[in-house]
């Protein structure tokens, strides 16, 4: 008995180092993206106190100067100081994300809150529409919007903010399912209560931990969407700092000065992570069922 | 039971599925590297593809695409590069700039400029077997003055009056007024011959292919991917050495020249200034450069505020820094425009070059009642010019610092150019960029259908709408001149006064960089912007 | 029981269907200008604006237009591009191969390492390897593919040599483009796969399995694999249906002559019938793919049926 539980313990001590190592990254991993995502708010909040220059002051005799003291990240195409560009930009994908996302919560929501609810021909229907906008994939419907509404800021924070909708419907709707039956919504049905209150005080507080989580998570995509439409030139137009339409703009230079191209991408995929990271950390901590 | 047979058929299914895609990944895995790693354990990286046998056939890497099959409705250089293949002129502009026979083989003019006799070449045919005579000749001109057809370079022949068959290979133009300029114009490839057959058939609409008496006949066109032609083994001329000649849209400028140097393309036009020394130092490259008669500008649309106000495009051509422009966008090929009209052109005459001064530009914008600028739009040509889309930021970065916050529209080149040549109440430009290149060699080509009030689109070419009655009187008159000294006197006061209103801010001529694989000779890059592969071979 | 959940799936396709082309319809519809003048395109002369007009009865009411629109659709007319002339079902089959050989390609990349990466990561929970590619899946799902796609350009066409830049011509071609588009559907197939492995291998009859004494590899090999892959199915077939979305993005860095160019060209050229026509062959075939992935996995797992 001796001999096989040292062996079985010396298992599972190997094993609990790494369990304990995986519980410890795995909280890492969640800080760090903690840490990315308030490094992210804050240069987007203070761009003016952080930014070394000022984002479109051109000098065309120094473009594509290779990164120095002066100009930590190098110049763009035009001279123009690359690290206060991409702390500008920050201020437009922070804009851009949160729009998207309130578009996304603020229509998606009710919509889904109210179908779960009432169930029936009002959810059947309302489920219909939800899977029709489902049905553009991807990156597809802001496109079809962008088409529609035109290139700029504005336009493209709407199209982003649109095709997020159904997702939030479909979650909100999903999480009011499951809790519509539980006790506490019966009591107050019973005493009562509008329906309009049972939705407001109780279904939509007790489904707000997955869209919690989903926000930060769409925070990522709606950036990574914003930057996308930018690269295609169809997205914020220039001369704006926008981390999208700077890659694209230095994707030309990219053999001469790889500087260009690369640190927006590199911002871009930097903040994306942070708030995965930030997203999963979250699920992990406000959704135990879903942890593995 | 059934349920769950099918079920384990299906996970089979699946199964079979996963290992086949194994399968093909292992292929991949294994096949792959041996193959691609044997390039890597050469000194250079440079992928090579080393060819058996030289097959002649040339692939053109142009930054857009042809526009139309038919070369009277033809709008832009590169749709008449790709045509002029195919469909030729009855004269031809030589590099140097001079007039030679084409299909027309002799030519007389009265000494008034209103009689033109051409003899056209003889025992040439059609792509399609139609003979080419005089007859032909004067189906297409039938068509280029007929009102019911919209053919924008109408002016180019607009003042013919008649023009009548004197015997199967003669004919005889007269034209209402002197018309001095003819000659240059008949060397346009929009002035084109072709197949009567064919236009006959499709009078009004442009045509489904270029049918001509060229060296190479249309083979295939893929919009927006490629263009095909094959060598024309009935030529009357000297035979092309090329089988095939295909035209590959790459509209980025850093793919075109990837394309150039892995081998993919045998010649790539617009070369970045930056990515030309690299090129040069190529051992497998060389970089063809030759003067272009293009003048690249930026048109104000005049009938918008508040580009209708003078100073306020003055102002716009005091702050922008085209020095700079010319220096370090276009890494210095290319010239500050001192005219509308480049060197090198009949009727040009220097005149003056706005200076790079903010104070002026802000003195004028307040006088204009533009304090502190005001929020426009610019639409760049994108993919067709030197630099076009590096030109418009640096032109926007430098509006910003006068107050002028210009927002950038980009729109594909087939479909911008038409939409700025639309009629004044459906345009939506504001700021536009075009470059015209006086292919002709005579200022006539280069002012008139740009500046002449009567020129405005649809009809012509006038995107800025702009209009100045001693200016077109000017143009009138230089036109019907035969006189060249007191032709030359009129465009000089011409070009005055197009600088002194500013309908465009001035920009600068372009130099056209040509990237050419070394082992492809012959290859002429013409004034005219054009690339010509008539002549070329693949050693 | 298995075909009446088909047919109920069928008809639910029906209003799905019906609501895309609806939207698709307005928009066209509702910008400002005249549809017609719109639809023709800036080339149009007024003749041709009038055919225009006349064709799809823009001077009727909405509904008869409405009605004519799907008339069209389903001749496979889906109108002229107002930027080449030529009909637009022409120029998107052209292109269509292409996209669709990159999405078949990309996919298949997604689903060998995907899957592979999230059986072994499942199987060794909290190893290194479960942990580093974990992470390298995250970093997988946060990389813009415009990025990774000019990032892997400069390495391995510029730098090394070893594959084409731009183009389609050839296999060699089709490699970096399919590992751009297909790096983030790795990852995702990757994560899906190790969490389905994980919650299989909790359940009690894989339990009961090891507990008869069967070795662990058989037991992974014959009883946690077969269930764990029901959803990833669905994933990979999701997946298959956003890469047709998604390839726009790499076909642009790569220069890949497919549909996602075209759209990006005909939205820069304001070509609506082409827009119209693209948009509404992707969003066709994904809720085609949709509905046999839900067959597929109704078959699979037949407790959904009853959903």
């Amino acid at each position: 008995m001796g001999s096989s539980e040292t062996e079985y313990s010396e298992r599972k001590e190997r094993g609990r180092v790494w369990e304990v190592f995986r519980r410890l990254s795995k909280r890492v991993t969640a800080l760090i993206g903690l840490v990315i995502v308030l490094l992210f708010l804050i240069s987007a909040l203070i761009a003016p106190l952080l930014a070394p220059h000022d984002p479109y002051e051109h000098s065309l005799a120094h473009k594509l100067a290779k990164p120095s003291w002066d100009y930590p990240l190098g110049r763009d195409e035009l001279g123009r100081c690359i690290l206060s560009r991409i702390i500008y930009g920050a201020r437009i994908s922070l804009l851009i994300g949160l729009i998207v996302i309130s578009i996304g919560i603020f229509v998606g929501v009710p919509v889904g809150v109210v179908s779960a609810y009432y169930g029936g021909k009002v959810d059947f229907i309302v489920q219909r529409f939800v899977d029709t906008m489902l049905a553009f994939p991807g990156i597809l419907l802001a496109l079809l919007l962008i088409a529609m509404l035109g290139v700029g800021l504005h336009n493209v924070m709407i199209a982003v903010g649109i095709s997020t909708i159904p997702i939030y419907a479909r979650l909100a709707r999903s999480s009011v399912l499951a809790i519509k039956s539980r006790q506490f919504v019966e009591a107050a049905r019973s005493i009562g209560a509008s329906h309009l209150r049972i939705i407001l005080q109780h279904l939509i507080p007790n489904s707000l931990s997955p869209i919690i989580v989903q926000s930060t998570l769409h925070m990522a995509t709606a950036i990574l969407w914003a930057a996308g439409l930018g690269f295609l030139g169809l997205g914020v137009s220039p001369p704006t700092a926008e981390w999208g339409a700077m890659l694209n703009g230095g994707r030309l230079y990219i053999r001469v000065a790889y500087h260009v191209a690369t640190f927006p991408g590199l911002m871009i995929f930097i903040t994306v992570l942070g708030f995965n990271l930030l997203g999963d950390g979250l699920r992990d901590a406000l959704d135990p069922r879903l942890k593995t | 039971m059934g349920n769950k047979m099918k079920r384990k058929g299906f996970l089979g299914m699946i199964i079979l599925v996963a290992f086949g895609f194994f399968f093909f990944l292992l292929l991949g895995v294994v096949e792959d590297p041996a193959a691609q790693t044997k390039p890597a354990e050469k000194v250079k990286p440079v992928a090579a593809k080393p060819k058996p046998k030289v097959a002649q056939k040339l692939i053109v890497a142009s930054g857009t695409d042809a526009l139309t099959m038919d070369t009277h409705f033809g709008l832009d250089a590169p749709t008449f590069t790709i045509l002029d293949h195919m469909v030729e002129s009855l004269l031809e502009l030589t590099p140097k700039g001079e007039i030679v026979p084409r299909l027309a083989e002799k030519w007389e003019v009265s000494s008034d400029a209103t009689e033109f006799t051409l003899k056209l070449r003889k025992g040439i045919k059609f792509h399609d077997d139609t003979p080419f005579n005089a007859e032909a000749v004067k189906v297409n001109f039938d068509r280029l003055l007929d009102p019911k057809v919209a053919i924008r370079y109408r002016f180019l022949v607009a003042p013919i009056s008649t023009v009548s068959v004197v015997d199967d290979y003669t004919l005889k133009i007269k034209t209402k007024a002197p018309f001095a300029a003819l000659l240059s114009n008949l060397t346009h490839q929009a002035t084109a011959i072709q197949s009567p057959t064919s236009l006959k058939a499709s009078w009004d609409k442009a045509v489904a292919k270029p049918i001509g008496t060229g060296p190479f006949i249309f083979k295939e066109w893929v919009p927006g991917n490629k263009f095909v032609m094959a060598r024309n083994d009935q030529y009357w001329g000297k035979k092309a050495l090329l089988e095939e000649v295909t035209w590959r849209v790459i509209p980025d400028d850093a793919s075109r020249v990837v394309a150039l140097e892995t081998g993919e393309v045998h010649v790539a036009v617009r070369i970045p200034p930056f990515d030309i020394p690299r090129l040069k130092a190529n051992p497998k490259l060389t970089v063809l450069d030759a003067a272009s008669v293009r003048t690249i500008y930026l048109g104000f649309n005049c009938l918008k505020e508040p580009f209708n106000d003078k100073r306020v495009r003055q102002a716009i051509n005091y702050a922008v820094n085209k020095e700079a422009i010319v220096k370090h966008v276009l890494g210095g090929v290319g010239r500050v425009s001192d005219a509308a009209i480049s060197p090198g052109i009949f009727g040009y005459t220097p005149i003056k070059t706005y200076e790079y001064n903010i104070e002026k530009a802000k003195a004028l914008l307040a006088e204009a009642g533009f304090p502190k600028g005001f929020e426009t739009t610019l639409h760049p040509a994108v993919g067709r010019y030197y630099m076009d889309a590096s030109v418009c930021t640096a032109v926007a970065a430098d509006l910003l610092k006068v107050g002028i916050k210009a927002e950038i529209k980009m729109m594909e080149w087939g479909t911008y150019l038409p939409s700025i040549l639309r009629e004044k109440d459906q345009v939506e430009h504001k700021i536009y960029m075009l470059g015209w290149g006086c292919v002709t060699g005579d200022a006539d080509y280069g002012l008139y259908t740009l500046f002449h009030s009567g020129e405005w689109p649809k009809k012509g070419m006038n995107a800025s709408f702009f209009k100045n009655e001693k200016l077109d009187q000017i143009l009138d008159a230089a036109r019907s001149t035969a006189n060249p000294e007191e032709r030359k006197k009129l465009y000089k006061e011409a070009l005055t006064i197009i600088h002194d209103e500013a309908p465009w801010l001035f920009l600068h001529s372009e130099v056209q960089m040509v990237g050419v694989q070394k082992n492809v000779k012959g290859i002429i890059v013409h004034p005219t912007e054009r690339v010509i592969a008539k002549e070329a071979w693949i050693e | 029981m298995s075909s009446q959940y088909i047919i109920r799936r069928l008809l639910i396709m029906i209003p799905v269907l019906f609501g895309v082309s609806l939207i698709i319809f307005t928009i066209v519809r509702v910008l400002p200008g005249d549809p017609a003048v719109v639809l023709a395109g800036p080339h149009a002369t007024k003749d041709v604006v009038e055919q225009v007009r006349i064709q799809l009865g823009l001077d009727k009411h909405p509904v008869t237009q409405y009605v004519i629109f799907l008339k069209n659709i389903f001749r496979g007319d889906l109108g002229t591009s107002s930027r080449t002339g030529l009909p637009v079902t022409q120029e998107i089959m052209a292109r269509f191969p292409n996209t669709l050989l990159l999405a078949l390609a990309s996919i298949l990349v997604a689903t060998v390492l995907g899957v592979l990466t999230g059986i072994i990561a499942g199987v060794k929970q909290n190893s290194k390897f479960d942990y580093l590619s974990m992470l390298v899946a995250l970093f997988g799902i946060s990389m813009p593919v415009f990025w990774l796609g000019l990032m892997l350009m400069l390495l391995f066409s510029i730098q090394l040599g070893w594959f084409p830049a731009v183009g389609a011509d050839s296999f060699k071609h089709l490699v970096l483009p399919a590992i751009t588009l297909g790096a983030n559907s790795t990852a995702i197939i990757a994560r899906m796969t190790r969490s389905s492995m994980l919650e299989v291998i909790r359940l009690d009859y894989i339990r009961t399995a090891r507990a008869k004494g069967l070795t662990e590899k058989l037991v992974i090999w014959r009883h946690a694999l077969k269930n764990a892959l029901i959803p990833v199915v669905t994933v990979i077939g999701l997946q298959t249906g956003t890469l047709l979305g998604g390839a726009v993005l790499t076909e642009i860095v790569f220069a890949w002559p497919g549909i996602g160019r075209l759209l990006v060209e005909s939205i820069l050229s304001r070509d609506y019938p082409v827009i119209q026509g693209v948009v509404l062959l992707v969003a066709t075939l994904f809720i085609f793919i949709n509905l046999i992935v839900d067959i597929i996995y109704s078959f699979l797992d037949p407790r959904i049926r009853y959903h």
